[in-house]
């Protein structure tokens, strides 16, 4: 059907740029829930934090790829404090079940948003592109942003190192064994709480890089948090906990469904995501990708 | 122990009780002697939490100033201002207008921002007989038909704004199609009736009309693309905030304002989300009651005054309440009871506001000119450009 391949080819590469963003969001989600089987709440206003400081160095007019490094650079300093700080937090909070971790990741999440609307303010903030970026090209007639072009780049490169770090190094094997059997792995004399904190402080340095990467095509503003948080979720769930190819997968899906899926089927655009989610769910109620999680 | 404890439980309860009953029947007594001598309370029902909240801050510093540059005073009483957080939406606004009514006991109601928290609140004014100025919130129900004695606004109504356009659009795309779109929600579908109604009046042709989930959607991208398929000369759009600094910030990455201009209800280039836009907001064409632009000496001397009081143009939403304030100076000199300021509010006249001269309609609505205006650089700075009136009154 090269016709209508011809009228959608844009809105499925959108998707494709969409997937991507939603990854880079999504997997640090997904390993914090897998390894340390804490649900992260704040993991969207860590997002937030990263929009933040890309319109804090690349706002107003100094939009230049250097800005865009600087902020990329700070994104990992402050999300691996923070990571670790809530690793630390969660901590005594192991043995208390799901629901005292919610309370505090959304208590944190709450505080985190207010402190960031009170530093800067509650109007919509964007951020331009860097200017080697800035323009459009033209994909079978029809003009497509470049930034959004970059963005499949730089998330595909992203979900790249992801994959070599969690699934191909030693590092990663020994994150893998504890989610499989953390007992097992401290018996092996590995210190597992080590490898927690930095788990978590490397699932949030993704989220506040995913909001440097998607400031320029989302903005930062109050409220946007939650929605992250709720699209990041769905990802998660739908691919499998703790899988990275599962995320990927996951976010790829839901990339096409809020995008090509809402452009040929827009009367129900507000149920098509859920929708998906409930479908996979009867299907595969462990996710397309997951494991079955060990008792205990 | 447990009786024990239980009994002194009873015991304070009783005590507080007592205390509560005895509070209420006092201040109830004074307020109905203080009523005549005392400041006047008005009750600023606006937001200043979540998305709505640079709207109240534009409005709360829109009535400050007018009720500043009186001396406090408006006709000739003593006010003292009550403000309430409104919130995001009824959960938060309608609980903080009854706190308004019945804890402090306000004489008069002003702001409201969200449509649902006027329409959730309009009977509660009414059984307690404390006048409502709606101060933003365009829901068509509001005033006209279903109007209620207790309810006026000086605002607008959202298919008011948009019908205002269409006629213009129509000679504009001479007998192209127009598509339309806006986000699913009651001020989205009533925009988009009030434009297609004198759109289609004045023979223009609509090519399709999108809905889009409302307060979820973040890429426009597949309407745009139903839009550049569509064949469509032109669009209309009502979009506010977050989605309106997206939906334009993409109808230009995606190359469709150089091809489809596009035409909006002027709140998708009003305020802080016009300098979120940036660039992509340039020529776009909207119709509004308001524009800092506007050239007349009262509008000059408001914005100077505002820029000096606030640091930053004035909004529609600061003109909004700063007449809110104005019609309250000509209704509270005939007296400071609730059925007083109705029978005042009836009697208000022409106010000479800084959009223009304008009087409540019979259906306690404002009769007022709205604007096309368009986007354009003035001095580094995008600014909302008056083109030419649409309607006049």
């Amino acid at each position: 059907m090269p016709a209508w391949l011809g009228d959608n080819l844009i809105t499925i590469i959108d998707g494709v740029a969409f997937g991507v963003l939603l990854f880079t969001i999504a997997v640090g989600l997904s390993l914090v829930f897998g390894i340390m089987d804490v649900l992260n709440l704040a993991h969207g206003a860590l997002y937030l934090v990263g929009a933040y400081l890309a319109v804090r160095f690349a706002g107003d007019g100094q939009a230049t790829a250097w800005a865009f490094l600087a902020a990329g650079l700070a994104a990992v300093v402050v999300g691996a404090a923070a990571g670790a700080g809530l690793a630390v937090l969660a901590r005594p909070l192991g043995r208390r079940g799901h629901l005292d971790q919610a309370l505090l990741t959304l208590g944190v999440a709450l505080v985190v948003g207010d402190l960031l609307s009170a530093r800067f303010g509650n109007d919509v903030q964007s951020v331009p592109p860097p200017a080697f970026l800035a323009g459009g090209v033209s994909i079978a007639g029809r003009e497509y942003p470049s930034y959004r072009l970059a963005v499949i780049v730089a998330g595909l490169a992203l979900a790249v190192l992801v994959y070599a770090l969690v699934e191909r190094s030693r590092a990663g094997a020994l994150v893998r064994a504890t989610v499989a059997d953390a007992p097992m792995v401290r018996a092996l004399g590995v210190d597992t709480g080590r490898l927690v904190v930095a788990v978590f402080a490397f699932g949030v340095v993704l989220a506040c890089l995913g909001g440097v990467l998607g400031a320029p095509v989302l903005g930062a503003y109050p409220g946007l948090d939650e929605r992250v948080l709720i699209l990041g979720l769905v990802v998660v769930v739908l691919g499998g906990l703790g899988s990275v190819p599962g995320a990927f997968l996951g976010a790829m899906v839901i990339g096409q469904v809020e995008v090509l899926g809402v452009s040929l089927l827009p009367q129900y655009a507000s149920f098509l995501v859920f929708g998906t989610m409930a479908v996979v769910l009867l299907l595969r109620p462990t996710g397309m990708l997951g494991r079955a999680r060990k008792p205990g | 122990m447990r009786g024990l404890a239980r009994r002194l439980v009873t015991i304070v309860a009783a005590g507080l009780t007592v205390a509560l009953v005895a509070g209420c029947g006092s201040s109830l007594e004074e307020d109905q002697q203080g009523a005549a001598s005392g400041p006047v309370k008005v009750g600023l029902l606006v937001p200043k939490s979540g998305v709505y909240a640079p709207l109240g801050r534009d409005m709360e510093n829109g009535f400050r100033m007018y009720l500043e540059a009186k001396g406090g005073k408006l006709g000739g009483r003593t006010v003292e201002v009550v403000v309430a957080d409104e919130g995001g939406g009824p959960d938060t606004g309608v609980p903080a207008a009854q706190k308004l009514l019945q804890q402090d006991k306000v004489t008069i109601l002003v702001g409201i921002v969200n449509s649902a928290v006027a329409l959730g609140v309009r009977d509660l004014v009414a059984d307690s007989k404390v006048p409502l100025i709606v101060a933003n919130a365009g829901a068509n129900a509001i005033t006209g038909e279903q109007r209620s004695d207790y309810v006026w606004r000086t605002s607008f109504a959202n298919g008011e704004v948009a019908a205002a356009l269409g006629e213009y659009v129509a000679g504009q795309v001479k007998g192209g199609k127009v598509f339309l779109a806006a986000p699913d929600y009651a001020a989205g579908k009533e925009a988009t009736a009030g434009f297609q109604e004198t759109f289609e009046a004045a023979g223009g042709q609509v090519a399709g009309t999108e809905l889009t989930p409302f307060g979820t959607t973040t890429n426009f991208q597949p309407y745009l693309a139903r839009i550049q398929r569509s064949g469509a000369k032109a669009a209309y759009c009502f979009y506010a905030g977050a989605e309106a600094v997206a939906f334009v910030k993409q109808y230009q990455q995606f190359g469709l304002s150089s091809k489809i201009p596009l035409y909006c209800s002027g709140f998708a280039t009003e305020g802080g989300v016009l300098k979120a836009q940036g660039d992509a907001a340039l020529g776009i064409r909207t119709s509004l009651h308001y524009s800092d632009q506007i050239d007349n000496p009262t509008n000059k001397e408001f914005v100077v005054d505002y820029r000096a009081g606030y640091g930053d143009a004035p909004t529609v939403y600061a003109v909004q309440a700063y007449d809110a304030a104005a019609v309250l100076d000509q209704a509270l000199a005939k007296g400071a009871t609730g059925d007083a300021i109705v029978e005042g509010l009836k009697g208000v006249g022409e106010i000479d506001s800084p959009r223009g001269p304008w009087r409540f309609n019979d259906g306690h609505g404002p009769d007022q000119i709205y604007y096309l205006r368009e986007t354009k650089k003035q001095g580094g700075t995008t600014v909302n450009a008056v083109v030419q009136p649409l309607t006049g009154s």
